[in-house]
């Protein structure tokens, strides 16, 4: 049986519109500040479809509060990421450094203007607001320790960060991504690794 | 189509009218990630911290370990290097998380104003507010009169208040329980001149019989005594337990025989019992002559109408005491607190003593520093002087005498008579909020302290996270007041910080203990572990002759008339004497007898109903003397006939959202004249009238029958043939004799056998040790970020709770008036054979390799056919948002999805356990040690009740559980191959002849 040329267009906008319909009434998550507790708000459904159309930030590259270079950082000057994002070798969660971390280069008197601002943060000892730019769902859980510890480089997920001015999103951190990259290494695809 | 519009363009404009708002609102709300400035050390992001302390929900002491996310306490388990609770706590211990996140706490200091309203005020006002009265009453010379009423402080705090009252002026503190064991203390005070309570040790004891202490439930140290309990009374031990009580309590429940005498005569029991062990007993000639004279009066042939227990039984039991190798008896609990208790507990302490036990079984230890408990009566007499006006400042903390005592006890009319009050209460209950001024203490999670709960036991308490509100430690603000009052008083309190306070009293106490090692390292030891500890020296004692002066009587009642019902006032083992109440997780967990939850009821025995012609469910009217309360009826057998029985804990007309307007409180039924010989409170003191309001109020309980209808889902087998198994060395060859065999059968699989590999997770659960406390339910709830919903919901089946304890009464099987009471605990079954799995439509619900009956929130479309299909009802579908309140979320476990509504949910087997134990395991490129994982509900069972582990590997300990011979799985013939095994309960009755 052949399909007319556009049916199966019109099929995924019908099967879209009844998610949303359906999701209007429904709920989604939203992270608190400390990243993994997630609460109740309004909209899951909601979420899914974004996720469908690949617009959980894949490509954005946000303006963050300190034009922080990783280009610089990471590429010029060669630091590792781990560095500063110690925690993902420890920990499931990768981190983002306290502002001590910045301090501990940046501490002295400099024109730069960027720099300074992290050196008000510190006078103030208030932290850095950091656009999130990679974010998982609430229901799946990922391990920075695991991935870093079976050897998977950051960029291999993060892309090649070291020659970004700004991050940005460049894998679609979606489940099909993810399940080809375990296929590929014949790592676990049992649900329960992620969902729980 | 007329229009023109034809179906596939008409989809297409439906889609791009959909597709506009999407495309407008795709740009997503912008997230921010907030790190720390400086992160603290021992954090690392992601990673759990914990911090020992000691919990204060009672006096207990037992040790907690705190696991701390971020700065954030998310689960408060036992600790497992402590000497009390050897890693176990109670429902109430893991409810302290709720006190400490409780969204109706107070925030910061409030006063009253003109208006008579509590307002917040900041810390130097409120301290100045205190300071300025201090000085005033000072000046006025009354210095000596300031009162500091409390509950029972830690150890710390208790010393810094009486030096600070010291430092002013006054010895007046006074610590108040509402279940302080007044006559317990009076009791060994008569018998052998010590005003303590001695150390009982259960799991010695061969013989065990308790006339009224539930020390599975309320009674001093419930964690510690459940554990030995089960040192004694497990499967393959040989000891045996009679309970002699009114009414049926939980420990009751879980004794091999239960004895229902009339209410408060447990003395006559006890004399009947040493009159009749006497004659064999090896105590001293002289002593003998003396006590034989003293329990002439006593024959059984004269207790037994007294007591109404057949002559039979104080006979057989009388035997029983002295021929199981060491023996106890143990009394003392609330609901015997009759106006006669000290003579009942001296009676016990008799018929100790008579058998020997004193040494071997009872020790006592040298006084503690502890502070001791004031009695109730010098409560009263406190009171007193309220009413007089002779009190211009009374100070409160921990304490809620305003809920806990009889209206008639007149504190609430006493404490508006007193000029200024100052309460420090973290929370908005009964007394706080008749309080002039509140200055909010830390909750125990936030202090610093430390306690002696028992000889040789020093818990230190730390703060496991900072102050969620604008509260300041109770010590702090003492002391802080004092260098306001004046220089020469913040001279004689010369710390800086409480923490320096505590660490000073720990230089002493490593100093008289001569440590090898210095103090720091002592310390750092002590926070480690939560606590130091030594075994204490005994103390041998001798019985004093007071006891010849004692007289036994029948304990008075308060009557209304002749035929009125002796009224029970039994402790919940959920709230305690009511501080529990405003911690919902207490509040949904159903109670283990009647499964009711966020309510009060009147349990009254089915025939007794029928005489007064009451229905299940009535709403009743209640009164005695002192007045009147109204309860719906619930009809419990395990009660003497001539009485009814209520809980105690709730009915606050106060102490936030959870706990007011909840239930009744009892206690408006009780007269407040206290017991003469102790000065305690007598619980049990009066007798009722029941009346039909014509009103039906049905319980709310989440049991669906009280019998197992033959289910079978709680077995039970006699002790002789569980001995039988064990003699037919059926152990040797266990899989001959293992009934399932017999009941699954291969043939009738629809699908291949499934084969594991590394992993297959199990568990096995023994019912003779579950003694159906239910904290394993409350730490599934702290693990799992379970939804609470309510009574409302509960009354519609909607309880999220993924383990319940399901309790059955059976019927007696040799013709005993009491009801046999079951528990077992009810989880998924992880079967390997899942009715739940082939029915989902969409993949949600799977078997997973390791054995794991797996449920992914995030593929669940709600459909439901999977708690249908499920032969265990323990399948749960979220049919509202969960609500948690702010800051009530903060505790929240971090690892774990909190669900959405319309989806369903499930026991885990605490899966977020299972993969980080894993996760240790392969980067130490090992395999998964066998008790390296526990989920929560094994971790916290008090009697090791539950096994969990690796079916795959043979040795594991809950393979070897599973092998044995009392083993059986529910619902066996469903062919569902669960991965729990129950190991049946062990039935033991005392000889009958």
């Amino acid at each position: 049986m052949r399909f007319p040329p556009g049916s199966l267009s019109v099929f995924r906008i019908t099967l879209l519109v009844v998610a949303l319909l359906a999701g209007l009434s429904a709920v989604r998550y939203r992270p608190d500040v400390s990243g993994r507790v997630w609460q109740a708000g309004k909209a899951a459904w909601w979420d899914y479809q974004l996720l469908d159309l690949g617009l959980t930030g894949w490509g954005e590259a946000p303006k963050q509060p300190i034009a922080f270079s990783h280009a610089l950082h990471a590429g010029d000057y060669g630091l590792d990421c781990l560095y500063c994002h110690s925690a993902a070798r420890v920990s499931p969660v990768a981190h983002v450094p306290p502002v001590q971390t910045c301090m501990g280069c940046h501490a002295r008197p400099t024109p730069n203007a960027e720099i300074k601002k992290i050196q008000t943060y510190w006078k103030n000892q208030e932290p850095i607001p950091w656009i999130r730019v990679h974010a998982l769902p609430a229901f799946t859980r990922f391990n920075h320790k695991r991935h870093i510890r079976a050897g998977v480089a950051c960029q291999s997920c993060h892309g090649e960060v070291q020659r970004m001015q700004r991050v940005e999103q460049v894998s679609s951190l979606k489940m099909g991504w993810c399940v080809t990259c375990h296929d590929a290494h014949q790592a676990s695809k049992d649900c329960l690794v992620c969902h729980y | 189509m007329a229009s023109g519009l034809d179906r596939r363009n008409f989809l297409k404009l439906l889609g791009a009218s959909a597709a506009a708002p999407v495309v407008s609102c795709a740009s997503k709300p912008v997230e921010t990630i907030i790190p720390y400035v400086v992160q603290p050390e021992e954090i690392t992001p992601g990673v759990a911290t914990y911090y020992a302390t000691v919990c204060q929900e009672c006096p207990a002491g037992c040790g907690v370990v705190v696991r701390t996310r971020e700065g954030r306490a998310v689960k408060v388990e036992g600790n497992p290097s402590h000497p009390i609770n050897h890693g176990a706590l109670c429902a109430r211990g893991q409810a302290s998380l709720q006190g400490l996140y409780n969204p109706d706490r107070i925030r910061q200091p409030l006063y009253r104003n003109e208006a008579g309203e509590l307002t917040p005020l900041a810390w130097p006002e409120a301290e100045a507010m205190l300071a300025e009265r201090l000085q005033k009453i000072r000046a006025e010379g009354q210095a000596d009169q300031i009162t500091f009423l409390a509950g029972q402080l830690p150890d710390s705090v208790y010393r810094l208040a009486t030096q600070w009252l010291e430092a002013l002026g006054s010895r007046r503190l006074m610590t108040y329980e509402p279940f302080g064991f007044e006559a317990l203390r009076q009791a060994n005070q008569v018998c052998f001149q010590q005003a303590s309570m001695p150390a009982y040790d259960l799991a010695k004891a061969g013989f065990l019989l308790s006339l009224g202490a539930d020390f599975l439930e309320t009674w001093r140290s419930p964690m510690h005594y459940a554990r030995a309990f089960s040192q004694m009374r497990g499967a393959m031990s040989s000891g045996t337990f009679v309970q002699v009580e009114s009414r049926m309590s939980l420990t009751g429940a879980n004794a091999d025989e239960w004895i229902a005498i009339k209410p408060g005569r447990e003395a006559f029991f006890a004399l009947g019992l040493a009159h009749l062990i006497l004659p064999n007993s090896a105590v001293p000639a002289e002593e003998k002559a003396r006590l034989s004279q003293l329990l002439e009066p006593y024959s059984p042939e004269r207790v037994a109408p007294v007591a109404d227990a057949p002559v039979e039984t104080i006979t057989r039991l009388a035997r029983a005491f002295v021929s199981h190798g060491p023996s106890l008896a143990i009394g003392g609990g609330i609901t015997a607190s009759s106006r006669q208790e000290t003579a009942s507990l001296i009676a016990v302490n008799l018929l100790n003593y008579i058998a020997g036990n004193i040494g071997q079984t009872v020790h006592f230890h040298a006084p503690q520093a502890r502070p001791q408990v004031s009695s109730y009566a010098a409560l009263l007499s406190l009171i007193d002087e309220m009413q007089r006006g002779d009190i211009p400042l009374l100070l409160l903390a921990n304490t809620n005498p305003a809920f806990s005592l009889p209206p008639s006890a007149g504190f609430a009319e006493a404490l508006a008579r007193v000029p200024f009050v100052v309460s420090f209460s973290s929370f908005p209950d009964e007394t706080t909020e008749q309080a002039d001024l509140v200055l909010p203490d830390h909750t125990p999670l936030e202090s610093w302290g430390d306690s002696q709960p028992e000889a040789g036991v020093y818990g230190l308490m730390q703060p496991v996270v900072q102050p969620v509100f604008e509260t300041q430690a109770l010590s702090e603000t003492l002391v802080s007041v004092a260098t306001q009052v004046d220089a020469a008083l913040a001279e004689s309190l010369p710390w800086k910080s409480f923490f320096e306070y505590v660490q000073a009293s720990w230089r002493e106490r490593h100093g008289e203990r001569r440590e090898p090692d210095d103090f720091d390292t002592f310390w750092r030891q002590a926070l480690q572990q939560g606590g130091a500890w030594q075994a204490p020296e005994p103390l041998p004692v001798q019985l004093s002759s007071a006891v010849f002066e004692t007289r036994f009587s029948e304990p008075t009642f308060d009557r209304t008339d002749e035929d009125a019902l002796t009224f029970i006032a039994y402790p919940s083992s959920r709230y305690y004497d009511g501080r529990g109440a405003n911690k919902p997780w207490l509040q949904e967990l159903p109670d283990p007898l009647t499964q009711a939850v966020w309510d009060s009821w009147l349990e009254i025995h089915p025939e007794t109903a029928e005489r007064l012609g009451v229905a299940e469910g009535d709403l009743l009217t209640i009164t005695s003397p002192q007045g009147s309360i109204e309860a719906s009826a619930y009809f419990y057998a395990g009660l003497r006939r001539d009485a009814v029985a209520m809980p105690i804990g709730l009915g606050h007309s106060a102490y936030g959202r959870y706990a007011q307007g909840r239930g009744t409180n009892p206690v408006h039924l009780l007269s407040a004249q206290p017991e003469t010989a102790s000065g305690g409170f007598p619980w049990l003191s009066t007798t009722v009238r029941l009346a039909r309001t014509g009103k039906r109020a049905p319980l709310v309980t989440t049991d669906g029958s009280r019998q197992q209808l033959g289910r079978g889902i709680a077995q039970a087998v006699t002790a002789s043939t569980a001995s039988s198994f064990i003699s037919t060395d059926a152990r040797a060859d266990n899989d001959a004799h293992h009934p399932t065999d017999h009941a699954e059968h291969p043939a009738r699989d629809m699908y291949p056998e499934v084969e594991y590999a590394e992993y297959r997770w199990g568990m096995s659960i023994d019912l003779s040790a579950c003694i159906g406390c239910g904290a394993c339910v409350t730490a599934c709830y702290a693990e799992n970020n379970i939804p609470l919903v309510g009574e409302d919901m509960v009354a519609q089946g909607r309880e999220m709770s993924w383990l319940r304890i399901e309790r059955y009464f059976e019927e007696s099987q040799d013709g005993a008036d009491a009801p046999e009471v079951r528990f077992a605990p009810m989880l998924c079954q992880h079967c390997g054979n899942a009715p739940c799995e082939p029915v989902c439509p969409v993949y949600a619900t799977y078997h997973n390799p390791e054995g794991l009956n797996a449920q992914i929130y995030n593929r669940c479309v709600g459909t439901r056919y999977c708690a249908n299909n499920c032969s265990y009802k323990v399948r749960r579908f979220n049919w509202s948002e969960a609500d948690w309140p702010e800051p009530l979320n903060l505790q929240l476990n971090p690892d774990v999805t909190i669900r959405e509504p319309g989806v369903m949910e499930k026991c885990t087997f605490c899966v977020q356990r299972i993969q980080a134990g894993k996760d240790r395991a392969k980067d130490e490129d090992r395999p998964v040690r066998d008790g390296e994982v526990t989920p929560a509900c094994a971790q916290t069972c008090p009697t090791q009740a539950l096994t969990f582990g690796n079916l795959q590997d043979p040795a594991s300990r809950v393979s070897q559980r599973s092998r044995d011979p009392r083993g059986y799985k529910v619902f066996e013939s469903l062919n569902t191959k669960p991965a729990i095994t129950y190991l049946k309960k062990v039935r033991r009755r005392p000889p009958r002849r």
